[in-house]
């Protein structure tokens, strides 16, 4: 095996216990609608024996409905049913205290929101955006979630369906794995700078390449996974070192990768900014008090 | 210094970033935050021998309206069309950060403090979303602002305020939707996909890119306020937009539940329903659905004076 892109729904099978993923079924909440929001796949497992939530993008669905959504695209429909199977976990641990919650695991491989006259009209940036708010609640709730990117994690789907996640674990580049908001080749054009330039300094700055590699550099994954087999140790090792983290009150999630890439020295400005503005606000804050 | 009463009379979709965010705040009253004489630029620029803005294309600060702290995000669509990049990202974050921390400490000092003192933050969204020529850093920037929202909630109101001349678009187009309230004039555009990508995606004679009547119908203010993804359509006038941020400012945060789109189960049930209507409308134009929601002169109500089209608009409700 050379590759999972495209192949959401096995790189799900491997991870979660065999044989033990219930499509359709998030708690009390069934997804009984087939031809709705095909290209999501929503369902429970069990992931070493706990029950998880597994949401995953199916390659080969094509949505009849809105004729833009396909080969794993997020549309209007996937988001919010991705976004359905959140709040679904949220409500199916609703009485249990945080170090409880079912834990999220999030198989990342698609390769865009649906770009469509429709989706304009009737606001597709809702649904993306309302799945990343569900996934951001359910992460500060507790549950542990985890991202696997296993083929293609690109631009606002990597937002929408991977960004939100307590830890991101990635397949290494060399089975394909595609971490980017557009191709160098792309950028080179739009910005009107050299390939050649642009590829000289990705050797020392990962902001501007492709690649899961660079975003490794910069925080946005956590670990890189080097051989297919290795991901359901990866997940499961990521679940427990989650458990353990936010146990602590460990940052984890967009602040926990924040603090990661200053320290893989890949984002260094961030933390520089923060602090002059922390500072410069202390040093006003009084004027913004009440009866000052 | 831009005189601040003459400020309140310019057109909103003509200011810069800066005019924005001392409008909307009282006069005397705006400090900016890592301002250009910090020199926070982008590296990055740098390093592709670009040239930068000393406040990285977005103004962050603090003024008050009335007694409310105001935490102000301003972005500059004149500078490589207002896209985010890590300095920015950074900027926007950490002010809401600033915002929410100040909530927590004022309450605290007095659990007994007036809505009308606690902190609100506004974002006067210009932007295309990730800036590419640091374009990694700017993706990760806008997961970042989604996860401030999530910390905001109920603790500081965010407001969207969106009629600048980029209009609001890409990654940024899903952050403005996550705010508590969108603020739009007619000229405000609010979107996920651009214009362009569309056309390239279906071609010129489903979306012609070119015909500004079709992309302002399609993703402009008046269409924002009929689906309900604009919660106030106001007048192209700072003062306007301000007048708007100024009622807000009056009601406590709870009170900001009421007009989010998304952000809770019940709200994604409701999109849903939207949703369901769009499959069994496939609506050709904006227009097609004004006619649902109402309207039956959709062509009438899009050229009619705006005052006249907040009058008469009847908004989609499903």
């Amino acid at each position: 095996m050379d590759t999972l892109i495209g192949q959401g729904l096995v790189a799900l099978e491997m991870i979660v216990d065999p044989g033990s993923f219930q499509r359709d079924r998030v708690g009390a909440k069934e997804f009984t609608d087939e031809s709705y929001g095909p290209g999501a796949v929503v369902g429970t497992a069990t992931l070493d024996g706990q029950t998880v939530t597994v949401i995953a993008s199916d390659a080969e669905a094509f949505n009849e409905k809105f004729p833009v959504v396909y080969a794993g695209i997020i549309g209007m429909e996937e988001g919010y049913k991705m976004a359905s199977a959140v709040y679904a976990t949220l409500a199916a641990d609703v009485d249990k205290p945080a170090a409880q919650k079912r834990p999220l695991v999030l198989i990342v491989d698609t390769p865009g929101n649906g770009p469509g006259k429709v989706e304009e009209i009737f606001g597709m940036n809702k649904a993306t955006g309302a799945y990343q708010l569900a996934l951001a609640e359910a992460r500060m709730a507790g549950h542990p979630i985890v991202a696997a990117v296993v083929g293609r994690a690109i631009s606002g789907a990597f937002l929408c369906h991977g960004l939100q996640a307590d830890r991101i674990v990635a397949l290494d580049a060399k089975f394909g794995t595609m971490i980017h908001v557009m191709p160098l080749t792309s950028v080179s054009r739009i910005i009107k700078k050299n390939i050649e330039v642009l590829e000289e300094l990705s050797k020392s700055n990962p902001v501007f390449a492709a690649g899961p590699q660079f975003f490794y550099q910069l925080g946005g994954v956590e670990a890189l996974v080097p051989e297919i087999e290795g991901l359901r140790g990866a997940v499961i090792e990521q679940v427990a070192a989650l458990r353990a983290a936010k146990a602590k009150g460990e940052a984890t999630g967009p602040v926990g990768r924040a603090a990661l890439g200053a320290a893989r020295g890949g984002r260094v400005t961030r933390p520089q900014v923060a602090a002059r503005m922390t500072a410069e606000f202390a040093a006003v804050a009084d004027k913004y008090r009440p009866h000052a | 210094m831009p005189n601040w009463s003459k400020l309140q009379t310019r057109s909103f979709l003509e200011s810069s970033a800066r005019e924005r965010a001392l409008g909307l705040v009282d006069e005397g009253t705006f400090t900016e935050l890592a301002g250009p004489f910090d020199r926070m630029s982008s590296p990055h620029l740098v390093a592709l021998g670009e040239a930068v803005e000393f406040d990285d294309g977005v103004v962050t600060g603090v003024g008050r309206i009335g007694k409310r702290p105001v935490f102000v995000i301003s972005q500059e669509g004149r500078f490589i069309g207002g896209a985010v990049g890590e300095v920015g990202g950074a900027k926007m974050v950490t002010t809401i950060d600033l915002a929410v921390a100040f909530a927590e400490e004022l309450r605290a000092a007095n659990p007994k403090i007036a809505a009308d003192e606690l902190p609100l933050v506004a974002i006067s969204f210009e932007t295309g979303g990730v800036r590419l020529h640091e374009s990694n850093a700017g993706l990760l920037a806008h997961a970042e602002v989604m996860d401030a929202f999530q910390r905001a909630r109920g603790k500081v109101p965010v407001v969207a305020l969106i009629g600048s001349r980029i209009g609001c678009f890409g990654g940024m187009g899903f952050v403005a939707a996550a705010t508590d309230v969108i603020v739009m004039s007619e000229f405000g555009r609010l979107g996920l996909t651009g214009p362009e990508v569309i056309e390239e995606e279906m071609g010129k004679d489903e979306f012609d890119a070119s015909n500004r009547a079709l992309v302002y119908r399609t993703t402009g203010g008046r269409h924002k306020y009929i689906m309900g993804d604009c919660n106030f359509l106001v007048d192209d006038r700072v003062a306007a937009f301000r007048a708007q941020v100024a009622e807000l400012c009056r009601l406590p945060v709870a009170d900001f539940e009421q007009f989010r789109r998304i952000g809770s189960a019940a709200l994604v049930e409701k999109q849903m329903r939207l949703v369901a209507l769009a499959a069994e409308m496939q609506p050709k134009d904006a227009y097609d659905v004004w006619r649902r929601a109402g309207n039956n002169d959709p062509a009438g109500l899009g050229d009619a004076p705006v005052d006249d089209f907040r009058k008469q608009a009847q908004r989609l409700s499903v």
